[in-house]
């Protein structure tokens, strides 16, 4: 201590350095600055390392997490991205097959439309020949009725008489000489 | 009305024509009412009209009779006033059956044209005989409908030689 005290005191008699400090200066300030390191390295250091390691580690999971959400999101673009494609397909098949079903429809419309037509034909080809047979046989009918009343106006116009009394006795005669 | 009623009627007039003994006149003159009736529907239809008052049915017939017996005209008058007139004609069949059958006679109905003359009926009946090997009551009916020649029914026996039935062929033909 007393080193100390001879070391601190100032001596008037001697001049200060312009660069240098005083002896005792560099002393104790060199004391006092150890002492300040020591206790930065005993307590300080430790609480920063600490809270270094605590920020490294809350950096590496904001990392792991970013990467995290960047592969879910480079997923999800993935699945988007499929699914558009998925769309595009559908709409593809859906277009597809709505062309093959109106195709389909068309083929069948016109198949019954045809067969409809044919049936339609060959029932008035049928009407037109009953039609036909009904009229010829209508005016046969009216024929022969005309020729069976023409045929009995032509005989009563010839049945006189004379003729009816030739009838009697022919039917008189016939009869009598049936046996 | 049923055939055993026609029948028991037909036997009733017969058995009262004969017992007043004019059964052979009777039914001639019944047959031609019958016929008369027969082709005349109006007449029918007076005959059988159960509204009309039973007098002037009854009038109608003696009209009808006029010249006939006094046994023919009652007779008629009996079934028309008994509401039978509908079967007069079947009744009056039957009455000139019995009569022929009394005579062993068969019923010989010929259908004419026109009326024939007494020679005309004698020689049909011979032929029909002749032809149908039996005694005939001959019956000429005056049917203008028949057109020409005769139609003759002996029993159950038709000989069929008009006119209107070979029309009736040709037009069947056409």
């Amino acid at each position: 201590m007393r080193l100390l005290h001879l070391l601190a005191a100032e001596d008037p008699s001697q001049t200060h350095h312009w660069l240098l400090p005083e002896t005792a200066e560099i002393i104790y300030g060199g004391i006092a600055a150890l002492i300040i390191f020591a206790a930065l390295y005993k307590f300080a250091l430790p609480a920063a390392k600490k809270a270094l390691a605590a920020r490294t580690e809350r950096i590496q999971k904001e990392l792991d997490n970013a990467s995290g959400t960047r592969a879910a999101a480079e997923a999800e673009a993935a699945n988007i991205r499929k699914a558009v494609g998925d769309i595009a397909s559908e709409r593809a098949r859906l277009l597809a097959e709505a062309d093959q079903q109106a195709a389909t429809l068309l083929s069948e419309g016109r198949a019954r439309i045809t067969a409809e037509v044919a049936d339609l034909e060959a029932k008035a080809d049928a009407d037109i020949a009953a039609s036909r047979s009904r009229s010829s046989d209508e005016l046969r009918a009216q024929i022969a009725q005309i020729a069976s009343v023409a045929a009995q106006n032509a005989v009563s116009a010839t049945l006189n008489d004379g003729t009816k009394q030739e009838l009697i006795e022919g039917f008189i005669s016939s009869v009598g000489g049936a046996r | 009305m049923s055939e055993a009623r026609i029948e028991a009627y037909a036997r009733a007039l017969a058995e009262i024509a004969s017992a007043e003994g004019n059964l052979d006149t009777v039914e001639k003159e019944m047959y031609a009412v019958a016929r008369a009736v027969e082709s005349n529907e109006q007449l029918r239809a007076t005959l059988t009209d159960e509204s009309i008052p039973a007098a002037r049915r009854q009038a109608v017939v003696e009209a009808l009779v006029g010249s006939a017996s006094n046994t023919t005209a009652q007779l008629v008058g009996l079934i028309i006033g008994s509401g039978r007139g509908r079967d007069l004609p079947a009744i009056i069949d039957k009455v000139v059956k019995r009569a022929s059958n009394a005579q062993n006679k068969e019923v010989a109905e010929v259908r004419s044209a026109v009326a024939l003359t007494a020679d005309q009926q004698s020689r049909l009946a011979a032929a029909l005989e002749r032809a149908t090997g039996k005694s005939v009551n001959l019956k000429v009916v005056v049917d203008p409908s028949v057109l020409g020649g005769l139609i003759a029914t002996v029993g159950d026996e038709v000989i069929d030689g008009s006119v209107r039935t070979r029309l009736d062929q040709v037009k069947s033909r056409l």
